[in-house]
């Protein structure tokens, strides 16, 4: 096995221990609009003071039950640290979110490739520059969707 | 069983004794507990123990309790044993379990500044004092504040473990009282055995909090909480200042290097 983790061809279709139910309606968690790092404002309303979920883009399409488990109740900002230019701009917008939006927490959830650990970091970064402190956690979803950790950072 | 999962703890255990010991067995501490009236169900849900362990520790008090009761052995399966559990805490409980830091490094000295006391001529006033300033000041102002005023109304405060909590705290406060009224009155034994037993005393709740009661209330706090509770305990911080944690660490690192120094002579 060689080349980047991240990018690396997985075929799990043949899964076949699939528990859970497919009954019932699983309604949509989102409050907000729009959701991409770039084109959300800190100033927005729905982030003041909020608990905040920054998702690495893949995230919710891996994990199944993003919704319900950790969208419910978050704001939510998404990005992708491998492919997203100008990151810089996350940084600045993590810093103005804590101090001037006072969000009351960060979660961070990843995939477990290395390079989406660079959202972690870019959170922490932000986190760095401002002047308020926070909790700030960090999920890790696996390339089958499991949860790997989940720990405050 | 059911019945015997909702009694108090130290009435099993002295009316059972081998039930403490196989909880002894299991790390859970309830014989030395001065209170022991949580409920046996409580004791065993706050450990948190894996399905397995838990299956098999129901089982060997039934059997302590009800010898001759025909009860089936769990079928531990070995293959799934599980890893020691890490404890981890969210940042505001963390915060907490790094204060205890500090109040052990002065409970590591009571028995050096017991000693001094006897060996001195008469009790060393400003020493015990500062000690006890250190106690009242630190230990309970600074932190136990914030424990009985943010972290326990996060959880049910007529829960078992948190009246014990609650009263070793008031435990702690007599003997600071007596250890005061012994450097007063210059009466050495009242100010050794009040020290003493405050040692003791807190030494247990510490482990106990560290260990059960903050992983206990972390595992039940919802990320909005540990949030709101962060803020809380910063606020609580704010209001008495950075120079106070400041003070009573310079103060025991002070202390440390006086009772080192007696102790290398």
């Amino acid at each position: 096995m060689s080349g980047c983790p991240g990018s690396r061809t997985i075929d799990f279709s043949e899964k076949t221990n699939q528990e859970g139910s497919e009954t019932g309606k699983r309604p949509s968690q989102l409050r907000q609009w729009p959701i991409q790092m770039h084109l959300v404002s800190p100033m927005a309303p729905y982030f003041q003071g909020k608990d905040i979920l920054l998702a690495a883009d893949c995230t919710a399409f891996a994990f199944g039950e993003f919704h319900k488990d950790y969208l419910k109740g978050k704001s939510i900002a998404i990005a992708c640290p491998k492919l997203d230019s100008d990151q810089e701009i996350y940084v600045e917008k993590i810093k103005s979110l804590i101090d001037d939006a006072k969000i009351n927490t960060l979660s961070v959830i990843i995939m477990q490739v290395p390079c989406c650990f660079g959202l972690a970091q870019i959170a922490k970064d932000g986190a760095e520059k401002a002047s308020r402190k926070i909790p700030i956690k960090q999920i890790v979803i696996g390339l089958e969707g499991n949860i790997l950790s989940e720990e405050w950072i | 069983m059911q019945k015997v999962l909702n009694r108090e703890i130290k009435e099993l255990i002295n009316a059972y004794p081998e039930v403490g010991r196989v909880l002894e067995e299991y790390g859970i501490g309830c014989v030395p507990c001065s209170v022991g009236s949580c409920l046996l169900k409580d004791v065993v849900g706050i450990h948190n123990l894996d399905p397995q362990k838990e299956a098999t520790l129901m089982y060997r008090i039934e059997k302590a309790i009800y010898p001759d009761r025909k009860i089936s052995e769990p079928v531990v399966d070995m293959t799934k044993k599980t890893a020691p559990k890490k404890i981890t805490y969210s940042p505001p409980v963390k915060k907490l379990v790094d204060e205890h830091v500090l109040i052990k490094r002065l409970l590591a000295l009571i028995p050096s500044i017991v000693e001094f006391t006897e060996s001195s001529l008469k009790v060393d006033k400003d020493l015990i004092l500062g000690c006890v300033d250190f106690i009242r000041t630190y230990a309970d102002k600074y932190h136990h504040m914030k424990e009985e005023d943010i972290l326990f109304k996060y959880v049910d405060a007529n829960a078992e473990i948190i009246q014990v909590m609650f009263k070793d705290h008031d435990t702690g406060r007599g003997y600071v009282r007596q250890t005061v009224e012994g450097a007063e009155k210059n009466n050495k034994t009242q100010v050794k055995e009040n020290l003493l037993a405050y040692r003791e005393l807190l030494t247990q709740h510490i482990k106990k909090e560290d260990e059960i009661l903050y992983p206990w209330i972390d595992r039940q706090l919802s990320t909005t909480q540990v949030g709101e509770m962060f803020r809380k305990c910063n606020e609580a911080d704010a209001s008495v200042g950075d120079e106070l944690p400041k003070k009573y660490e310079k103060f025991i690192v002070e202390l440390e290097e006086k009772f080192l120094q007696e102790v290398t002579k």
